[in-house]
């Protein structure tokens, strides 16, 4: 924090003179303005107290939106300052709901960081536009040996540079309750129809079969069940290549089959779903009264603490009647990455931070400290259960399209689907309508071909 | 010193704070409103591109106006329930005294509580699977009762409204309150007098004289319903669930702003935060003035 402090904001008393008493009231003037000011600014830069810490030792910083990971981040970085013995790096997170800001300001102070965490594909674009990153093309080897689908969300959309080290990706699918579907007689399905006998016996059984929400925090997740249920049905990859050729449109009817495919399950969704809550189906699932959690694996941790004996299990959903797909699908996609600071005084170390955290030994202490997916190349997650989701991106991942080519542009593609799909579970549109919607809100400002 | 010196030094700093903090962003929102932005860099005069932009682009040419109108209900909804409850415990806490100040401190308390917090525990409350709302109307035998309050289209803005009106209710009552304390006792009771009935002489006399504190209660009240946020965010989420019915123009300048974010987030969000100021400030200078002249024919 920097206070500003002028003679005129701190004297008092009679002063015989109009002229000077007038200077003295403007300068007094800025310097309120300019404590007002210092106030809003974020704290002091950790660049400066490295300079000040003596030596040639230098403190980086490195922004977060995971408060709940500083832990695990310190554990993490005091390897690399193991091995950097001249760099000492400051964890620093912010609430993750204003992190793009605060984020977006601190870039373009003295005061930001040197590293920062950042969202991946739509999400990135305005700092890359701002020019606020510098690109890591032929700076970080490594990345050379990165998943090329991941990489694209570390990538600015016009210039196709790289301004991030991916650090996670996220992959999509779902996870079942062995203890109930043991005493159920029930097995992970191999086919459509076996899924939905199961659902039915389950149901029957007085168990939720689909722990899925729609309420008002769970808009977000309506997306991602889609993709659960549909990428294969809409026909995955293929499609997607297809719409970004413009060779297809969202209201192709495949894609509205899939749509179609989310109403055809509410019957095994919780009752009312459209004010469910996620913590709602959380508790249900973590307390046995749902056998399946259609979601992401970022899912799983938070699951696990809310009833660490729950046995669990991985299935891909079996690919729908009609499907041009026919083998299950895992969709996925690019967490974020970590980035350098135009503006950094530290550019080289900060280079060597990314730099470490293309390697192996960044992957692993991440996915074993954090139970995340790294997206460094060769690395397998401890967990199990991570493993087979790993393995099953491995062999089957495609792209969650929506998320990761159409959010490029206002409105979103995923902000009008998820909109559209919440009104149909309300009863209020159908799925024909919701892929009209959604190809009508990106049709303003997507270009095919690029 | 000159009597306009000591009168400049006394009102400097209340001038500085407001200048700060309330002129300068007005000034910068509008000044935003007209450029294309990147991120956060200013890239070249928009004109009126923005404003364009929320009448002309879908979704947000429809959602702007659904904000709207059910802004309208929001402040239509809260007049009728919030402030006319609001002055039946008024002149009640009037005309029988007894418990005033306990009544007065208990239907104000919830004022303390931030309206995020409120909307949280009343979608708790109102929680279909867990919530203690309809386990007791079960309870007593009125299933059919028990419905997804939070989750129906028809339900969940009435029922935004009346939690406002539960945290709010006071506001009004202690306005009426003052305001009834101030017309004096006699012009009452000539009426009666005269032969009034109670409510002849509500009507007639009481009513009238309450004109100014009608006036500023409406005002604060449109003031406070169109820039309706938090309670709503907390019990609707960001999107105006269930499907946007309880959408108002706070939300959609969030999802604007913040959520959907975008690299023109800034030029647009600007625009709708200059559009939402000048309707909200012509509505209630328009409404002040004719509050005014009604209060002059009262003289």
């Amino acid at each position: 924090m920097v206070f500003t402090y002028t003679h005129g904001a701190r004297r008092t008393g009679y002063e015989p003179k109009g002229s000077l008493v007038k200077r003295r009231w403007i300068a007094g003037a800025i310097g309120v303005l300019a404590v007002a000011l210092a106030a809003c600014a974020p704290g002091g830069g950790a660049s400066e107290q490295g300079d000040k810490a003596g030596g040639d030792k230098v403190t980086l910083s490195l922004w977060s939106w995971r408060v709940e990971d500083v832990k695990a981040y310190e554990k993490i970085l005091a390897t690399f300052e193991k091995s950097h013995p001249k760099i000492h790096v400051e964890f620093k997170p912010f609430q993750a709901t204003e992190y793009p800001n605060i984020l977006a300001t601190g870039l373009s102070g003295t005061a930001g960081p040197d590293v920062a965490q950042l969202k991946s594909y739509g999400g990135l674009q305005p700092l890359v536009e701002a020019g606020q990153l510098v690109p890591l093309d032929g700076k970080v080897e490594a990345l050379s040996g990165f998943d090329a689908k991941l990489l694209e969300g570390a990538k600015g959309h016009k210039d196709g540079k790289i301004y991030g080290v991916p650090f996670a990706y996220q992959t999509l699918q779902v996870l079942y309750n062995k203890k109930l579907f043991g005493d159920n007689g029930i097995q992970p399905p191999a086919t459509w129809d076996d899924m939905i006998a199961a659902a039915g016996k389950l149901k029957a059984a007085g168990i939720t079969p689909f722990a899925v929400a729609a309420g008002p925090d769970a808009t977000w997740t309506l997306p991602i069940v889609h993709e659960i249920f549909g990428n294969a049905r809409y026909g995955s990859t293929k499609f997607r290549d297809a719409l970004l050729r413009g060779e297809k449109k969202f209201t192709d009817p495949d894609f509205t089959a899939s749509i179609k495919l989310i109403k055809d399950l509410e019957p095994y969704f919780p009752k009312d779903v459209v004010a469910v809550k996620i913590p709602d189906v959380q508790a249900l699932f973590a307390t046995g009264k749902a056998a399946m959690y259609p979601t992401g694996s970022f899912d799983l941790a938070p699951v696990l603490a809310a009833n660490p004996s729950l046995d669990l299990g991985v299935f891909q959903v079996p690919p729908p009647p009609g499907s041009p797909v026919t083998t299950p699908v895992t969709p996925g996609w690019a967490d974020g990455s970590f980035g350098v600071n135009a503006k950094s005084a530290h550019q080289a170390e900060a280079l060597e931070l990314v730099k470490w955290m293309a390697t192996p030994e960044f992957g692993q202490l991440y996915a074993s400290e954090l139970k995340q997916l790294s997206a460094v190349p060769g690395v397998t997650p401890p967990d199990p259960l991570l493993a087979e989701m790993a393995k099953n991106y491995a062999a089957n991942g495609a792209p969650y399209t929506l998320l990761v080519d159409f959010r490029y542009g206002q409105p979103n593609g995923d902000a009008v689907f998820r909109d559209e799909v919440q009104k149909m579970l309300a009863g209020q549109t159908d799925p024909k309508a919701v892929a009209e919607s959604v190809q009508k809100g990106v049709g303003q400002w997507f270009k095919p071909g690029n | 010193m000159p009597r306009w010196r000591v009168l400049a030094v006394f009102l400097l700093p209340a001038f500085l704070l407001y200048s700060v903090f309330i002129v300068y962003p007005l000034v910068t929102a509008l000044d935003y409103s007209f450029f294309e932005w990147r991120g956060i860099r200013q890239t070249g005069f928009a004109g009126l591109a923005n404003y364009r932009d929320l009448f002309g682009v879908y979704p947000y040419d429809q959602q702007l106006w659904r904000a709207l109108a059910h802004n309208a209900l929001f402040f239509a909804g809260t007049m009728l329930i919030q402030n006319t409850v609001g002055l039946l415990f008024a002149l009640l806490l009037f005309r029988y005294g007894r418990g005033k100040r306990f009544l007065q401190a208990a239907f104000t308390t919830p004022y303390l509580v931030d309206p995020l917090v409120v909307g949280y525990l009343w979608s708790l409350l109102l929680n279909p699977t867990f919530g203690p709302v309809n386990s007791l109307l079960e309870a007593a035998g009125l299933d059919s009762w028990a419905l997804p309050w939070l989750g129906d289209t028809r339900t969940a803005l009435p029922v935004v409204i009346l939690v406002n009106a539960w945290q709010w209710v006071g506001f009004p009552m202690l306005l009426f309150s003052a305001a009834l304390a101030g017309i004096p006792a006699e012009y009452h009771e000539a009426a009666r007098v005269d032969g009034a009935s109670a409510w002849q002489a509500f009507r007639r006399v009481t009513l009238p004289l309450l004109t100014p504190a009608i006036g500023v209660v409406s005002v604060l009240t449109f003031i406070g319903n169109f820039n309706a946020f938090g309670l709503v965010y907390a019990m609707a989420g960001s999107t105006g669930s269930p499907a946007g019915s309880t959408d108002v123009l706070g939300l959609l300048f969030y999802r604007v702003a913040f959520v959907e974010g975008g690299v023109n987030a800034i030029g647009r969000s600007s625009a709708l935060a200059v559009l939402m100021f000048v309707f909200i400030f012509g509505v209630s200078l328009l409404a002040s003035s004719y509050f005014r002249r009604r209060e002059r024919r009262l003289l």
